[in-house]
């Protein structure tokens, strides 16, 4: 996963890579894609999203989540990094059902953090195997508990921060904040990628 | 009593049979496919070969590039996986791939070639030569001229093969030219199966023995064909991408002829095959010699466009093409100088539209300028094959850009005077300088008038 990208992850276009002073002396990533296919994402507005939903992010949850091109986890680990680095809070991603993984062969959400280098920790798990996609509004804000804590963890007057990709009606969040309160944590906040 | 054995379902031999298949994409049944690998109908080769070095096995991509590392919850190790072909299915290492070695699906020998044109001197002794070369097992490589009938000169070939028991795939890179080849086709063989097979192109049933396909769909067959034709032979990205090169001959079986149909052979091919088996035919169909490219000079057009104005030869151009209502392509090198353009030519005519390669509607564009709906197109390189409009007159704006080559201006001229009614046009360069590149193209025009008509 370390490997430095030549190509442009997602034209395939030749990167060209200027490097500078600051690219040397800091710790920073080297770019994956070009500037023209990173112009035509957009940043959200609010504070508790990175960027907003549109085109451009369509086609890039399709080639990551669908066509499973793990490589893309590393597209936004530069911006994911400038946001997450001084968080004190302990960060979850929201896990996916081991089935499903095992379908998909990598958890996204757990592949973007790993791509940026932040600490992270699992204490949920799935209950189901149905996704928040293929159902509507109110199906979605009536549905089952999606989640449990994982047997044997403590959370209590502990901070969390909650990290999922995208965030629509927000049920996924919800129910992972409350199962974590319900446990005895002290403060629950949530962050996505994608203002959906 | 019922049966309560298994029995093999039709459907998955004719699908599968030829192809090279992800176990997890295949359309059938889990059970049917475990049942079939157990009868060792299948042979199953791992996505990814690693010795003596990393190559997948679907595209035969061999560049480091493309190959991403990553620790897959499949198989609970590090998986590698091709992402050169990813989006036809993603091929990793714990992935299998599938080849059909079962029973083979029933060919028909019934063909009927339903076609009443006639050929020219010059199309009959190049067709009989490819009959010749398809017979005897030989690869040949036909190059004629835009417009000198290149598909049809095929027809008794298919045929041929068809009733001889063999499948036949036409390849192409472009995928304009599978849709438009296909009704074509299947018009002329009406007792054929005909699969069209291109990126998004919906399912079929049952067994094709000829495939029209884009080069990129034959990453998924193996040893298929036993006859293997490539029209456009020389167009992008065919010649540039070496794992396409290799698709053709991984496609077809191994003593298959290949068939490669060209207007612009790169000199490889043609020293490859010059001596032996070569058929040219420097002559129309219509016999009207091809019309030759004026060279006009248009200094700074990227200038003047980006300030918002057309140079004034130009304007002049387009301007005479629409007072005499005949349809027009203007072909750019970059889409974002026709971007800029595109505002400009529709102040002069409202109905003058643009494509380019992402553009959904680009089909519809070309019919309506063919159906004479909209008086003209601006276009990049997309259209320069392929596409047959009556009476259409043809500018290049830029000519000297680096990615018009010699082949792609000798195709932009040919999109000229293909109707034997409108056998002239005009055929304009307009550049910032002359380049070798647009000399290469008119003296090989100029070459081949002199040729066809020298007697």
């Amino acid at each position: 996963m370390n490997k430095i990208e030549t190509l442009c992850l997602l034209c395939s276009q030749p990167l060209q890579t200027a490097i500078s002073w600051k690219i040397i002396l800091t710790k920073q990533f080297q770019p994956t894609i070009c500037d023209r296919c990173s112009a035509r994402f957009e940043y959200s507005s609010t504070a508790t999203a990175l960027y907003q939903y549109n085109d451009a992010m369509k086609d890039y949850l399709h080639q990551y989540k669908f066509l499973q091109d793990v490589a893309l986890a590393k597209v936004f680990r530069q911006e994911l990094h400038a946001r997450l680095t001084h968080e004190k809070a302990t960060i979850i991603p929201i896990p996916m059902h081991p089935l499903k993984q095992r379908e998909r062969t990598f958890s996204h959400m757990e592949e973007l953090l790993k791509a940026t280098n932040i600490p992270f920790i699992q204490l949920l798990e799935k209950t189901t195997t149905e996704t928040q996609s293929s159902k509507n509004r109110e199906q979605r804000i009536q549905t089952a508990p999606l989640f449990r804590l994982i047997e044997g963890v403590h959370v209590e007057h502990k901070e969390y921060l909650l990290f999922d990709d995208i965030k629509t009606t927000g049920t996924t969040l919800r129910h992972a904040t409350e199962v974590l309160l319900n446990a005895g944590a002290k403060n629950v906040k949530s962050f996505t990628l994608i203002n959906g | 009593m019922t049966y309560k054995g298994w029995l093999l379902p039709p459907g998955l031999r004719d699908f599968h049979e030829g192809r090279i298949w992800l176990k997890e994409h295949s359309p059938f049944s889990k059970e049917d496919i475990e049942k079939s690998i157990n009868l060792q109908y299948f042979y199953i080769i791992e996505g990814i070969q690693k010795e003596p070095h990393l190559r997948c096995n679907r595209c035969h991509n061999k560049n480091p590039q493309h190959f991403t590392t990553f620790d897959c919850s499949k198989c609970q190790q590090q998986c590698i996986y091709c992402r050169h072909c990813l989006n036809m299915g993603r091929v990793s290492s714990c992935t299998q791939l599938l080849i059909w070695t079962g029973p083979r699906a029933i060919r028909a020998r019934k063909h009927s070639l339903r076609w009443a044109g006639q050929f020219t001197v010059l199309q009959q002794q190049a067709a009989n030569e490819i009959l010749e070369s398809v017979k005897a097992g030989r690869s040949h490589l036909l190059h004629a001229v835009c417009g000198a009938g290149k598909t049809e000169l095929l027809f008794p070939t298919v045929h041929y093969a068809l009733e001889q028991g063999m499948r036949v795939c036409i390849a192409t890179p472009r995928t304009d030219v599978v849709l438009e080849l296909y009704p074509r086709f299947q018009k002329v063989f009406p007792q054929t199966m005909i699969h069209a097979l291109y990126g998004g192109s919906p399912k079929r049933e049952g067994y094709a023995q000829l495939v029209l396909a884009t080069t990129h769909q034959l990453y998924r067959f193996e040893r298929a064909f036993d006859v293997m034709i490539v029209d456009e032979a020389d167009a992008f990205p065919y010649t540039f991408d070496e794992t396409l090169q290799s698709a053709v001959q991984q496609a077809k079986t191994e003593d298959a002829p290949l068939l490669l149909v060209t207007a612009t052979p790169s000199l490889k091919l043609l020293t490859q095959f010059q001596n032996e088996s070569y058929s040219f035919i420097p002559k129309r169909f219509h016999d009207y010699p091809l019309p030759v490219p004026r060279f006009h000079s248009l200094w700074s057009y990227e200038k003047s466009l980006k300030r918002g104005k057309i140079p004034r030869k130009l304007k002049q151009w387009t301007e005479e093409r629409l007072a005499r209502k005949e349809p027009f392509l203007l072909f750019f090198p970059k889409v974002e100088l026709m971007k800029i353009a595109t505002p400009l030519f529709q102040l002069l005519d409202g109905g003058i539209v643009a494509v380019h390669a992402g553009d959904p509607e680009r089909k519809g564009k070309v019919l309506k300028l063919r159906d004479e709906e909209v008086p003209g197109l601006l276009t990049t390189t997309i259209l320069e094959r392929g596409i047959t409009i009556k009476n259409v007159q043809v500018a290049v704006i830029g000519a000297e850009s680096t990615i018009f080559n010699s082949s792609a201006l000798i195709q932009i001229a040919g999109r000229v005077g293909r109707n034997a009614d409108f056998a002239g046009g005009d055929v304009v360069f307009f550049h910032h300088g002359i380049t070798t590149e647009m000399d290469n193209a008119r003296t090989k025009i100029l070459y081949y008038n002199k040729k066809g008509f020298s007697t």
